[in-house]
């Protein structure tokens, strides 16, 4: 299927700053359900290629694969076979390094993920390890003459593991797996698995990838009378690997992984010596209370529980994206009340969150939609899309697992959403078909043809967003405003060169009523602020706190310039 | 410069206009100043004085006085801070440097910025704002990071709303703005500057926000994305920490059922609530404090006049603010040991203010299932704050009663005695909303113990 791309705003190099990261829109991509170029009903890396010009239109800045290595497939390509290898039915190496090369070529980087922790029970170190207890491998994982070691490392998967270790017949031994049964935990602990794994990172980075999103790293190392997660040993390994990324790949980034409290995870930034970015997830659950709640609270709290992190560094926001809505960094009323919320129907609920698309969650208001992304792109981090989410995908809870929210990307109204060109009964599951958000009314093609769609909508806010860097490097300040609905906050960026500071103001009304707001802002007292989608000039800041209105989730972006100065006029 | 006697002759008319005069429109007599200090003699001029006001015997008996600012400046000068300030206007003045006008300095943001900076000199002060809403103290926001209180009517002896959150930081309370200076004399608080909650959001705002939410959505309470039950609790919680350490600071006594029974006695035939025999109020009070039996927990200090416009939520929890005590009351009566359940009444009649100011404001639109789901946001909220009082209370001694029906039925006592107050303030002030109280005070006749 060809799609008719509007013109965008013109080809960009690939620009050769460092902290690229800090600026950049991520969008993540499950090459499984993105695009199937070769009609076997999955989607392949040559189906990425010919998407790219879409996502170049967009707007986005680094794409994120999610994991395309050889695979049997048991969770979603987690478990990784052989590292060195693309499972054959995404494709190639060679594909990946063309579709590496044709993302440069469009200024767009590209990540993807690794699994540090553990492999397939599949991949041939396992095969080899699990034979008896003196082979070469015998020590690549971790082995154990009973099931009681570690007591205090958590189930992850409540849902379908009851131990963290399971029986091997052959060996005759127990392994131990923080994720599934059938994904033994690689042992960090043997010096030639620590080397192996970093012969991985360099053999992708050596053939163009731009980093990593580094999978589940908490939990690399075991220790007794630990709970198993962020001990000193992972830490070590991880400013190992950052050293010979920085060493011998210059401007590469690794984005980890670490479902932990942020006071938790910025020790994976280390002193700047360990990943570049983490994902912030406790914010993503509290977005959804602060909208339900009508207050900011919730968002609040959690920012003003954020430590700083290192200069180099960023935060990874994102709205949803491949897994479930996570609620482990949540209270248990907080829990409570995000499943009565967000999932009335058990089905929704997987693990310990819930296994929803945005638009569904937000019972597709395009109004909260455009609302949630706004706060996406101007909270302190770089957004994270996920596919899909920009036309309003909606998800599937009759799937298993994980899947209900991993359906075929839906590029048109024709066959299969345009995904693939196979039999239906073919493809790896079912594009979505429901009234609201099958993929005759909800599509690619129908977005780009519309211009008030909530695509073109998104194109042009991630448009505006590049314009000012302040939104990816400024520093964050939360405004006081009586009204407990209204969220404002500055962002702001130290000139360096003698120029004015770039300061943007963000006002955000979480309310389904429209809400007046009085902003504490005589700091800058005497500056105009100017609405940034439309330039719009708004009067100046006085003495007193800044009144604006807002519509029902209504929210405004000002850049805040000083008046002209009179004299030199 | 002003002199004492221009200074005198001005202050008469001056003090009448004033929030905080607190004698209505009686005008004094005439005003003594007792203090008179003269803080900057070049323009903008300054001038601290404390002035006792004199009426003629008939009209009143007092020993108050009033702490006064004045700010002066030339008549030649435009005074844009002035615009729509009368009231804050003393008059004009002859001055050895030509014809001044005199005005309360606090609304001249130099002279402002100079008083703060007397009074913290070592707080790095750079712009200063009124706060618009103006009570019985004058409050100016500091770089939107302090607020510096001027107390307005100084009596002998501490204030509490110095002394209080002082003594509770000292203890290890953090859950009221830090107090940053305070200005003293002698026996005499004038002024205290501390921490500006620059993130708040008052209660009754925050649960004006959930009844919004409940009211449009007609979902029940619990149900409701606004839910305000969980910030209820941790309001609850915080309510009782805040009670342990006043015990904790202050000391505790066991509580004197027949003293407070008394009291409360007293407090309702005060006032005359409209169909209801004082007899009949006093009979009841006598039956729930009797109920609670020999359980009726300890007297402590306490806030005093606690409701939700003395809360504030934060990035960091509630805040609790305030700790004047009812203005109403003598300063001797304000700073007695009482039960802390009188803190509680207070914020119970709160949440029943709320639900039904939510409800006046949508007009006509009031219906009897809107009325049902306003008590049901009342009990909920009334259930998840107590949970998570009596979670958190904790002491050497118990503070509140502790079998639940003496807790309850005592705090149905001082929940009287509040609603009468409140028939009784409505009444006076505010006759349209007379009937929050008096529905509270038939509920409160009628059950069953």
């Amino acid at each position: 299927m060809t799609l008719i791309i509007p013109p965008g705003p013109g080809r960009r190099p690939l620009d050769d700053d460092p902290r690229w990261y800090q600026t950049a829109v991520f969008y993540e991509v499950l090459v499984r359900g993105f695009a199937d170029s070769n009609g076997d009903g999955t989607g392949d890396i040559r189906g990425v290629i010919d998407r790219l010009d879409y996502l170049e239109w967009l707007g986005v800045d680094c794409v994120w694969l999610l994991p395309f290595y050889s695979s049997p497939l048991r969770d979603g390509g987690y478990d990784i076979s052989d590292f060195f290898s693309v499972l054959p039915e995404y494709g190639s190496v060679d594909d990946a390094a063309e579709l590496i090369e044709q993302c440069h070529e469009r200024g767009i980087r590209i990540i993807a993920d690794m699994v540090m922790n553990h492999t397939s029970d599949a991949h041939p170190w396992f095969q080899e390890s699990r034979q008896d207890r003196t082979n070469p491998k015998a020590d690549w994982y971790v082995w154990s003459d009973d099931d009681q070691r570690y007591p205090e490392a958590r189930i992850i998967l409540v849902d379908t593991e009851a131990s963290n270790w399971t029986w091997d017949n052959q060996r005759e031994q127990y392994y131990w797996h923080r994720f599934f049964h059938h994904q033994p935990d690689l042992n960090y602990d043997n010096p030639a698995v620590a080397d192996a794994m970093l012969d991985v990172v360099r053999f992708w980075l050596r053939l163009g990838l731009d980093g990593f999103r580094l999978d589940a790293v908490p939990y690399l190392f075991e220790r007794e009378g630990t709970n198993g997660e962020n001990l000193p040993e992972t830490h070590d390994y991880l400013r190992r690997v950052r050293k010979a990324v920085d060493d011998e790949f210059p401007g590469k980034v690794l984005l980890a992984e670490a479902n932990q409290w942020p006071a938790d995870v910025v020790d994976y930034f280390g002193e700047g010596d360990e990943c570049h970015m983490c994902f912030h997830f406790p914010l993503m659950p509290r977005m959804y209370m602060s909208v339900r709640r009508e207050q900011r609270y919730p968002i609040t709290e959690v920012l003003a529980n954020t430590p700083a992190i290192p200069d180099k560094a960023q935060w990874g926001l994102f709205l949803r994206n491949h897994d479930e809505l996570t609620l482990e960094m949540v209270n248990d009323e907080e829990r409570d009340y995000m499943y009565s919320e967000y999932a009335k129907d058990p089905r929704m609920k997987r693990n310990v969150g819930i296994a929803r698309r945005l638009f569904p969650l937000l019972d597709n208001d395009r109004r909260v939609a455009e609302l949630f992304h706004a706060l996406l792109f101007s909270l302190p981090g770089s957004p994270i899309l996920y596919y899909g989410d920009e036309i309003g995908m909606g998800d599937n809870i009759y799937l298993g697992d994980r899947d209900g929210v991993r359906t075929p990307m839906q590029w048109s109204p024709d066959r299969n959403g345009g995904f693939s060109r196979a039999d239906f009964a073919q493809l790896y599951l079912p594009p979505l078909m429901d009234p609201v958000y099958g993929y005759e009314a909800v599509n690619v093609e129908a977005g780009l043809r519309n211009p008030s769609s909530f695509l073109h909508w998104v194109q042009r806010m991630l448009h505006v967003r590049r314009e000012h860097a302040v939104f990816g490097t400024g520093t964050f300040e939360v405004l006081g405003v009586e009204n407990p609905s209204v969220l404002a906050f500055l962002r702001r960026r130290q000139s360096t060169d003698g120029e004015p500071d770039d300061i943007v103001l963000c006002v955000n009304n979480l309310s389904r009523f429209s809400q007046p707001a009085e902003i504490l802002l005589t700091e800058l007292a005497g500056m105009v602020p100017t609405e940034l989608q439309g330039r719009v000039p708004f009067p100046p800041i006085g003495e007193l706190p800044y009144f604006v209105t807002l519509p029902a989730y209504g929210f405004y972006w000002f850049v805040l310039q000083s008046l002209p100065d009179e004299t030199e006029s | 410069m002003i002199d004492v006697a221009t200074l005198e002759r001005l202050l008469p008319d001056f003090m009448v206009r004033q929030r905080w005069y607190g004698f209505g429109d009686v005008r004094p007599e005439r005003v003594e100043v007792t203090e008179f200090e003269v803080w900057r003699d070049s323009w903008p001029g300054l001038v601290w004085a404390l002035a006792r006001p004199v009426f003629a015997a008939a009209d009143a008996e007092t020993d108050a006085r009033f702490q006064v600012l004045v700010g002066l400046r030339s008549i030649d000068e435009y005074m844009h801070f002035l615009d729509g300030k009368g009231r804050s206007l003393l008059g004009d003045v002859a001055t050895g440097a030509g014809e001044a006008l005199a005005y309360d300095a606090l609304v001249d943001g130099e002279l402002a910025l100079e008083i703060v900076r007397r009074i913290a000199p070592d707080f790095p002060a750079n712009a200063v704002r009124p706060l618009p809403v103006d009570q019985t103290n004058t409050s100016i926001v500091v770089d939107d990071s302090a607020i510096l209180k001027v107390f307005r009517r100084i009596r002998s002896g501490a204030n509490p709303d110095a002394e209080l959150p002082r003594r509770l930081w000292d203890v290890g309370f953090q859950q009221t703005p830090e107090p940053i200076a305070e200005w003293r004399r002698g026996d005499d608080d004038l002024a205290v500057l501390r921490r500006f909650l620059s993130s708040g959001t008052d209660g009754f705002v925050l649960a004006l926000t959930s009844l919004r939410d409940l009211y449009s959505s007609r979902l029940q309470p619990e149900q409701c994305g606004g839910d305000f039950a969980p910030e209820a609790r941790r309001l609850g919680e915080v309510t009782a920490s805040l009670h342990t350490s006043l015990a904790q600071a202050f000391g505790s006594a066991p509580g004197d059922a027949t003293a407070w029974t008394e009291g409360l006695a007293d407090d309702v035939t005060r006032v005359a609530v409209p169909g209801i025999s004082p007899d009949e109020l006093v009979v009841r009070v006598r039956q729930l404090v009797g109920h609670a039996g020999a359980d009726v927990g300890a007297a402590v200090r306490i806030h005093g006049d606690f409701h939700l416009g003395q809360t504030m939520r934060t990035d960091s929890g509630w805040f609790l603010l305030d700790f004047e005590g009812e203005p109403s009351r003598p300063l001797d009566e304000r700073v007695l040991p009482a039960s802390p359940l009188r803190d509680v009444a207070g914020m119970m009649r709160s949440f029943h203010y709320a639900a039904d100011v939510a409800l006046a404001e949508r007009g006509d639109d009031v219906d009897t299932e809107l009325h049902s789901l306003a008590a049901a946001w009342e009990a909920r909220a009334r259930t998840a704050f107590l949970d998570g009082y009596r979670a958190a209370i904790a002491g050497p001694e118990p503070l509140v009663p502790t079998e639940p029906t003496a807790f309850a039925s005592l705090l149905r006592a001082f929940e009287l005695a509040k609603a009468v107050y409140e028939v009784g303030y409505e009444v006076a002030h505010r006759p349209e909303w007379v009937d929050i109280p008096l529905e509270a005070v038939q509920r409160l006749l009628s059950p069953p113990l």
